[in-house]
């Protein structure tokens, strides 16, 4: 079976059949696979459903005018001169050139969408938008205004796209396997998906300083001020459809005066989240859900559904990133462990044969 | 400035494309007389890439945007009958593994699309569609935009979804031929009547020319609905 698409962990998510091959099983049977998703896999499928919809939003009418390069422009200020002069040298090229760049641009993405999708160029799809994430959140965000002091949780620090290029990393189509020759010989049983390609302490580590920079950057004086949260909620509110517009206003009414109780309780937040990964099963699970809760909560109210709706948005913002960054430190469950041992087994006792028809 | 034409333009080829690969299937395989459950598909890929290259280039389109309306509700009331006869049939299951949901999907985010499109301009009398990008066409906006982006999500989840089992099949048969030969001629076994049937069409023909084999096979299908799921979404995106 594909070592792209991890060997030995199809059972852990119980299979759906395919699109293609519903019906008898004819095409499932073709290789004998188990016809079963991993978790990983899911997880890179949803990586390359953010890029396409970030391609997609690309070539929307706002960003052929000059708002674009004006945006990108903006990110420099605040941000030392050695970080801010590549910055202003993009903003002019994309100004000057506009339509081509963007479409370029529009056109990249829309390669490592389906790249990722594409298990063949799964590998290179995944490095390339690691380098093109970096590139976009130094040149296109201004390193998330992580150096100049405007960065909040509530507005995608520390830039949504540089969490692109650490899911990118954890959800790397390898594992950490000894092998000798063709013949696997140990395998650590990875507790959770982000810990397959990178060691286990380093994946907690990342998260740790993911969510502990997220509660530092709640307390930051600006973020901290009397009106900020509620501002900052009020202001997402413009050009949204009445609903969410609705929801936001109410929000902002709800924090407005309250903003150093608002960054309290959102860094009280996520200090539990960052230490949660740390915890053993349940509870780590219980502070993973709490993520999601904050991610959503964050994405809705702080990010107005990262603007799409607007017609202005270029990408859905870190809400759901920080939701699939949740899903990759799921802790992996007793039975899942249970039933990717069973699977080892039995595929080293059929190596070398091709396995068995597995009815439909 | 809005979305320049020559990339609208570009998208409508693609789908022009993807019409004249329906038309030749439903012509080659003569779909019709295995049933309505071949035709339904190339039927519907051939009106939605029209319907898609008219809208995204307006000298391509071709029916007012009523009648269109009326197409795609046609087939969105036809996709989910038999998705709802599949789910009584296999159970939920049903919804998920089969070809009929994702076709379900499509036709009804283009019913929504042309239900949603606002008003046309003054002096546009046929309401034909037309993007906002659309030389000589007045922008216009889509009506429950909160819609648009659900249906354009769907759409982009089905593509990947659909690129994944793509790849992961075509990965899986070439491991298969270079190391199961048993298996591999599974491949080769018709399929029985419950059996998908883009996959009876497609996968065996040695004694099938290989561009009828390539036309005909249900990746062929396949790709079709991945372009104009991605093409869809990006119409509904720009038009929010």
């Amino acid at each position: 079976v594909s070592d792209i698409a991890a060997p030995g962990e199809r059972l852990h998510w119980p299979g759906v059949p395919s699109a293609l091959d519903s019906g008898d099983g004819a095409a499932g049977r073709v290789a004998g696979v188990v016809r079963a998703r991993d978790a990983r896999r899911a997880l890179q499928l949803a990586l390359a459903g953010c890029w396409l919809l970030d391609a997609v939003l690309q070539f929307q009418p706002a960003m052929f005018t000059r708002t674009f390069s004006d945006t990108i422009g903006a990110a420099a200020a605040g941000n030392p001169a050695v970080i801010a002069r590549p910055i202003t040298w993009d903003a002019n090229l994309v100004g000057h050139h506009l339509v081509p760049l963007n479409a370029l641009f529009a056109a990249i993405q829309l390669l490592l969408g389906l790249g990722i999708a594409f298990r063949p160029t799964v590998r290179p799809a995944l490095a390339a938008s690691v380098a093109w994430a970096v590139a976009v959140w130094w040149l296109g965000e201004g390193l998330g205004g992580v150096l100049n002091g405007t960065a909040s949780p509530l507005n995608g620090a520390p830039g949504a796209v540089i969490l692109y290029a650490l899911l990118a990393v954890l959800l790397w189509p390898a594992d950490s396997v000894a092998t000798t020759g063709r013949h696997r010989v140990g395998r650590a049983v990875a507790p959770f998906t982000a810990a397959k390609a990178i060691p286990a302490p380093l994946a907690r580590a990342l998260w740790l300083v993911l969510w502990l920079s997220l509660a530092f950057f709640a307390l930051t004086p600006a973020n901290r001020a009397p009106r900020a949260v509620g501002g900052m909620i009020a202001f997402m509110a413009s050009g949204e459809p009445g609903w969410l517009a609705g929801l936001d206003r109410g929000a902002a009414a709800l924090v407005s005066g309250q903003g150093l109780a608002a960054s309290a309780a959102l860094a009280a937040a996520c200090t539990a989240i960052a230490a949660g990964v740390y915890l053993p099963g349940q509870a780590a699970a219980c502070t993973l859900l709490l993520a999601i809760v904050v991610a959503t909560l964050i994405w809705v109210f702080g990010e107005a559904l990262g603007g799409i709706l607007t017609g202005g948005g270029t990408d859905p913002n870190s809400g759901p990133l920080l939701v699939l960054l949740a899903l990759a430190y799921w802790p992996a469950t007793t039975r899942g462990a249970q039933e990717r041992g069973r699977c080892r087994g039995s595929g080293r006792a059929r190596r070398g044969r091709p396995s068995p028809a597995r009815p439909a | 400035m809005l979305t320049p034409g020559w990339i609208l333009d570009s998208f409508a080829a693609v789908m022009l494309g993807v019409a004249a690969l329906s038309a030749a299937r439903l012509v080659l395989a003569r779909s019709w007389r295995r049933g309505a459950g071949l035709a339904d598909i190339d039927l519907a890929h051939l009106l939605m890439g029209a319907a898609m290259a008219g809208t995204l280039a307006p000298g391509l389109a071709t029916l007012p945007r009523t009648a269109w309306a009326v197409c795609f509700g046609v087939l969105t009331a036809w996709f989910g009958w038999r998705l709802a006869r599949d789910a009584r049939a296999n159970g939920t299951r049903a919804l998920a593994s089969g070809h009929r949901a994702p076709h379900l999907v499509h036709s009804a985010a283009m019913l929504y699309m042309f239900l949603a499109l606002a008003a046309p301009a003054a002096g546009n009398d046929q309401g034909t569609a037309g993007m906002a990008g659309s030389p000589g066409n007045a922008a216009q906006a889509l009506s429950l935009p909160t819609l648009a982006l659900v249906f354009a999500l769907a759409l982009i989840g089905y593509g990947v979804w659909d690129i994944d089992q793509l790849s992961g099949r075509r990965y899986r048969l070439a491991l298969a031929v270079t190391g199961a030969q048993e298996p591999l001629a599974g491949v080769s076994v018709s399929p029985g009547p419950a059996a998908f049937d883009s996959t009876a069409v497609g996968t065996t023909t040695a004694d099938r020319p290989a561009a009828r084999a390539v036309l005909l096979s249900p990746d062929t299908t396949v790709g079709c609905r991945i372009a104009m799921g991605v093409t869809m979404a990006l119409m509904l995106l720009i038009m929010i």
